[in-house]
């Protein structure tokens, strides 16, 4: 079990990252819906969730400075 | 309804009968009959109020109401409904649906639900009886901003344990649902298999946790200002009053979604059931739910920025807002392509769900509008901001309870309501919206401030428009109260599946009425 | 079965119980997180006294009127400036005197919250003494006289020529602890 390679764990922030990139926008592909169902636990879709959020805030946080800068 | 279950099914029930069959129930569909009695009570109370104000404003001048009265009613219009009607009908709908589109026997904590039910009515007598104690109703403003919540009489503090008792009672309830839904699904109804309305309820009822107990500790706030020395949102101890509009609207904004997700929840059952095609984009549709559900927590100032805020600050809520059009515009984009070649026909149910896509999108571009913080300053507090949220609630939440209870009325009694009652119901009630509400954006962009009892003379006639549709509105809602009482007491018997394009648990694995208990051995799910 | 089921509910209706909880703590910690927020931004800071920026100067072309104003809100006292207006460069320091007189025969604590018009003038205005960072206790019939100090800084946009700077003294209750920080 510990031999799960890093290139695994990579690959598995990479597609939480990306079930919550399309969750923020909403549209999402049937099949890739199911395998993340299939894959992911509910605890690593929430954290990915809020992780997703913070990163939402401060990224308009961002465009906020360069706009009045 | 009392009847209807009684005798079909009185042989295996060994429940007391008369009024205490209903105070003592834990039957999940018994609840739900008494969230959605109660709530179109206190819709009918709260539109009265509606009536009152409606009927001061039509005409310039004082005739009907005082202002302090005027005030007294506008406060307790909008307390009423947004808490009293809209929220407990949606948790209605939840205790009659969600164990039956999930196939559960019945919710999970069946005490507790009793308990939050019987809640509501010592709330909203409180609210109601607020009128007569010495001083009257709250006045200040369904949003009970301080200092006037601060200063209000005896009225306030009935409002304050109201809004406690309420939200104790939303919060046991989103309790139960959530774990009736997590916990007590068919074999192989998988979270990816449920119906639309149960995901919208899930993520709903999460919401509700999470943001009701902040209103509970911002009212407690209050309170302990009044009546114990506390300074919280009193300047002169060192607190602040716009402290209390940023926690109010942390709640607040959330508070809008949780109004209007189960509204799409319901409309995304109809519209597959009435253009017989499979919602199209369900996994899209869950997951816009869901990232509309954390997006709202983060946009709330946009309530407040007219309040004092940085520029800085105003941008950031400006943008956050806008983004949040996305996903609710994809939800939008669904039913559509949902509707796109579909066989459809159109029964009111259906009629209700298309008109409420049809003009919760123009309270959405409303809403877009009032985002943009130079637009916003222009029409903060004035009749815009009231068209815009009474676009959404009225012709969004509410339209879709419309459809709802339509569409699962020969579920719920076992008979068909009149179709061509129905009919009317829906046109009369799309023409008198419009007439009411859409009037009130060339009110607001002309300059009328809401929450006045009398206006300048170049309001004139836009407001009797208005006061009209609003009183036709108003009767129209009598004869929804007559279509259910006789589709209850003489409807035509349902048959067993009225919509062929029905392909949920309740439809597909249930009788017309459904059982008083039902799902006792669960149905396994493909 | 259901023996299971039922146990599990309990523990998720606990886990919910105590995030209804946290939720509603966290209701009242975003009071201190709002004062420390403002506190940190400098927004709304009204009882800390400015400190005058180093490339301050004093823009002599210019002159600024500025009208003195006193209320009381619910307390006995008399509240007045002893000057109603001043004309001063910006950048210029000034300092102008407030009296306060007990009319009554208890002991009266009081906080005075400032108000600017135009709106924005908190934000050209550094006061370094201020008889508002403070609560005053005033003995019967007791009257006091006390300094604003501030400079308005030349910022402040060229068509302003007049400024308001008004005081309100609202009571404390008896016993009620000075204003926080």
């Amino acid at each position: 079990m510990n031999k799960i390679t890093e290139k695994q764990s990579g690959a598995r922030i990479w597609q939480i990252a990306k079930a919550v990139m399309f969750a923020f926008m909403g549209v999402r592909k049937k099949s890739d819906l199911e395998h993340d169902a299939a894959t992911l636990t509910p605890a690593q879709v929430i954290i990915g969730g809020i992780v997703g959020a913070i990163i939402f805030v401060l990224s308009i946080m961002l465009v906020v400075r360069l706009v009045v800068s | 309804m009392a009847a209807v279950h009684g005798d079909a099914h009185g042989h295996d029930d060994h429940h007391p009968s008369g009024i205490m069959r209903w105070v003592t129930t834990t039957n999940h569909k018994d609840i739900g009959t008494m969230y959605l009695w109660f709530s179109f009570t206190m819709f009918l109370i709260g539109g009265f109020l509606a009536m009152g104000i409606r009927a001061e404003l039509y005409q310039p001048g004082i005739q009907i109401l005082q202002p302090e009265l005027f005030n007294q009613f506008t406060t307790l219009h909008g307390l009423i409904m947004v808490f009293g009607a809209i929220m407990p009908a949606f948790v209605g709908f939840a205790n009659w649906q969600v164990p039956l589109m999930i196939g559960a026997p019945d919710m999970a904590f069946a005490r507790m639900n009793n308990w939050s039910f019987w809640l509501l009515p010592v709330a909203g007598t409180l609210l109601v009886s607020s009128f007569f104690v010495p001083g009257g109703a709250a006045a200040g403003g369904w949003t009970f901003y301080p200092p006037l919540s601060t200063q209000g009489g005896l009225g306030v503090d009935l409002m304050i344990f109201a809004v406690h008792i309420l939200g104790a009672s939303s919060i046991m309830g989103s309790i139960n649902i959530i774990t009736t839904i997590l916990n007590m699904r068919a074999p192989g109804m998988t979270l990816m298999k449920m119906p639309m309305f149960v995901w919208t309820w899930l993520i709903t009822a999460y919401l509700l946790v999470l943001v009701m107990p902040v209103l509970a500790g911002v009212v407690t706030m209050l309170l302990t200002d009044r009546h114990f020395g506390t300074s919280f949102f009193n300047a002169a101890g060192g607190g602040d009053p716009v402290m209390f509009q940023h926690i109010f609207w942390f709640f607040g904004h959330p508070e809008v979604y949780i109004m209007i997700l189960p509204a799409f929840g319901i409309v995304s059952e109809i519209i597959p059931t009435f253009a017989r095609k499979p919602l199209f984009g369900y996994s899209s549709m869950v997951y816009a739910t869901a990232s509309i559900a954390i997006l709202s927590c983060v946009v709330w100032a946009h309530h407040m920025f007219t309040a004092g805020m940085p520029t800085v600050g105003q941008l950031f809520f400006m943008y956050a807002t806008m983004l949040i059009a996305v996903p609710t515009g994809v939800k939008v984009f669904n039913w559509t392509a949902t509707m796109w070649r579909g066989s459809m026909t159109f029964e009111t149910p259906m009629l209700f769900a298309i008109g409420f896509i049809f003009l919760f999108v123009i309270g959405g571009f409303s809403g877009v509008i009032c985002a943009i913080v130079p637009i916003d300053i222009q029409v903060q507090d004035t009749y815009y901001v009231i068209a815009h949220f009474h676009y959404v609630l009225v012709s969004g939440a509410l339209f879709s309870l419309f459809a709802g209870v339509y569409y699962w009325l020969p579920k719920w009694t076992g008979n068909m309501y009149n179709e061509t009652l129905g009919k009317w119901h829906f046109w009369l009630s799309m023409f008198f919206f419009n007439l009411t509400f859409f009037v009130q954006h060339f009110l607001g962009l002309a300059g009328m401030p809401r929450r006045i009892p009398d206006y300048n003379l170049q309001f004139a006639d836009f407001n009797m428009v208005s006061s009209i549709g609003a009183f036709g509105f108003g009767l129209t809602q009598l004869l929804f109260l007559y279509i259910v009482i006789s589709c209850i007491r003489s409807g035509e018997k349902s048959p067993e599946k009225p919509w062929d394009g029905a392909t949920t648990l309740e439809w597909t694995h249930l009788p017309c009425p459904a059982p008083y208990h039902s799902f006792e051995k669960p149905p396994i799910v493909k | 079965m259901v023996e299971a089921n039922s146990k599990s509910n309990i523990l998720m209706m606990k886990k919910l119980l105590i995030f209804t909880l946290i939720m509603f703590v966290f209701g009242y910690a975003l009071v201190p997180f709002y004062e420390k927020f403002c506190e940190v931004t400098g927004i709304n800071n009204l009882l800390q006294p400015d400190v005058l920026a180093k490339d301050n100067r004093v823009d002599e072309d210019r002159w600024i009127a500025i009208e003195f104003d006193a209320n009381v809100r619910g307390l006995p006292w008399q509240f007045k400036p002893l000057q109603t207006s001043a004309r001063i460069h910006p950048g210029e320091p000034i300092n102008v005197m407030y009296e306060i007189t007990n009319n009554s025969d208890r002991e009266v604590t009081g906080q005075a919250i400032p108000s600017y018009s135009p709106r924005f003038l908190d934000k050209h205005l550094k006061k370094f003494e201020c008889f508002c960072f403070t609560k005053q206790v005033l003995k019967p019939n007791e009257t006091l006289q006390m300094p604003v100090q501030f400079v308005i800084d030349s910022e402040l946009p060229a068509e302003i020529n007049t400024v308001t700077i008004s005081y309100t003294f609202f009571e404390l209750p008896a016993g009620a602890s000075p204003v926080k920080k």
